[in-house]
């Protein structure tokens, strides 16, 4: 059931989310989304432009949270907008975490615009794969 | 990358959402499949700017180097199963700095009808030799 408008505050934190990014879920990604790009897939070519190794899809990191937003939400047609910085790479192996904060509310529209983003701890340092997130939704 | 391809439209492409692909993308990207993920609109938003803007030749993107740095989709509607979109993206813009390219795509996807279902906006970098 859709989320009421007046069961939520300001401020209030979306639970958060976590999964642990594998080899297998980006080749899925890619398969399903028809990304093919072999910076996804091939660690050679990751290694040539910069990176360690083959990073996951921004928008496979987008999808997931998204999938935190609709658990927080009950309702995966309630999401109007959502907007994201990407500004980490996801390695296999590494756990994402999304999150999210209610920023403002609109008692007109019953609709509530949140900071989201997604989080990754790697050698003892909070890394962004997306920050400055914006997305909004529709209450009931 | 050429600058001149700004502003290029690239040829409408026609999207059908079938029950499969759907499934197949909730699976993926962890969904328990009970409901289109509201970013299954980036199959469709891909077969029509990124393939095509990966395909023109005249455009000089370098596919292997390019990273995702910004995403935005404002949806008018949610998508469903038996929806026959039309899609259609422009290369928003093109910009250099720093070594590095930016590229823009803009895509509306539109239903049988005519009538908007999501606006998206891609901004890519091209990254320079590192």
């Amino acid at each position: 059931m859709t989320r009421r408008f007046e069961d939520v505050t300001l401020g209030e934190q979306i639970p958060t989310l976590a999964k642990t990014v594998t080899r297998e879920d980006v080749n899925a990604y890619a398969d399903a989304s028809g990304d093919q790009n072999s910076l996804h897939q091939d660690d050679e070519v990751a290694r040539s432009v910069g990176f360690s190794g083959v990073i996951a899809h921004g928008m496979f990191t987008m999808a997931h949270l998204t999938s935190c937003l609709i658990g927080w939400l009950g309702d995966p047609t309630g999401l109007t907008r959502l907007r994201v910085q990407f500004r980490a790479p996801v390695y296999m192996g590494e756990t994402i975490v999304a999150s999210g904060a209610v920023r403002s509310l609109d008692p007109d529209t019953r609709r509530a615009v949140l900071d989201v983003w997604v989080t990754l701890e790697r050698d003892g340092r909070t890394e962004f794969p997306i920050r400055r997130g914006e997305a909004e939704v529709q209450l009931a | 990358m050429n600058p001149a391809r700004e502003g290029t439209w690239y040829a409408p492409v026609r999207f059908e959402v079938r029950e499969e692909h759907v499934s197949r993308f909730a699976r993926a990207v962890g969904d328990d499949g009970s409901f289109v993920p509201p970013t299954f609109v980036t199959a469709p938003e891909i077969s029509a700017g990124l393939a095509q803007a990966v395909a023109d030749a005249e455009l000089g993107l370098d596919f292997a180097r390019v990273v995702h740095s910004e995403q935005e989709y404002e949806w008018s509607r949610p998508v469903r199963v038996g929806d026959v979109l039309e899609v259609v993206s422009q290369v928003e813009s093109i910009r250099t700095k720093g070594g590095h390219e930016f590229l823009t795509l803009r895509t509306e996807i539109r239903d049988a009808d005519g009538d908007l279902v999501v606006v998206a906006r891609s901004s890519l970098v091209v990254r320079g030799n590192t």
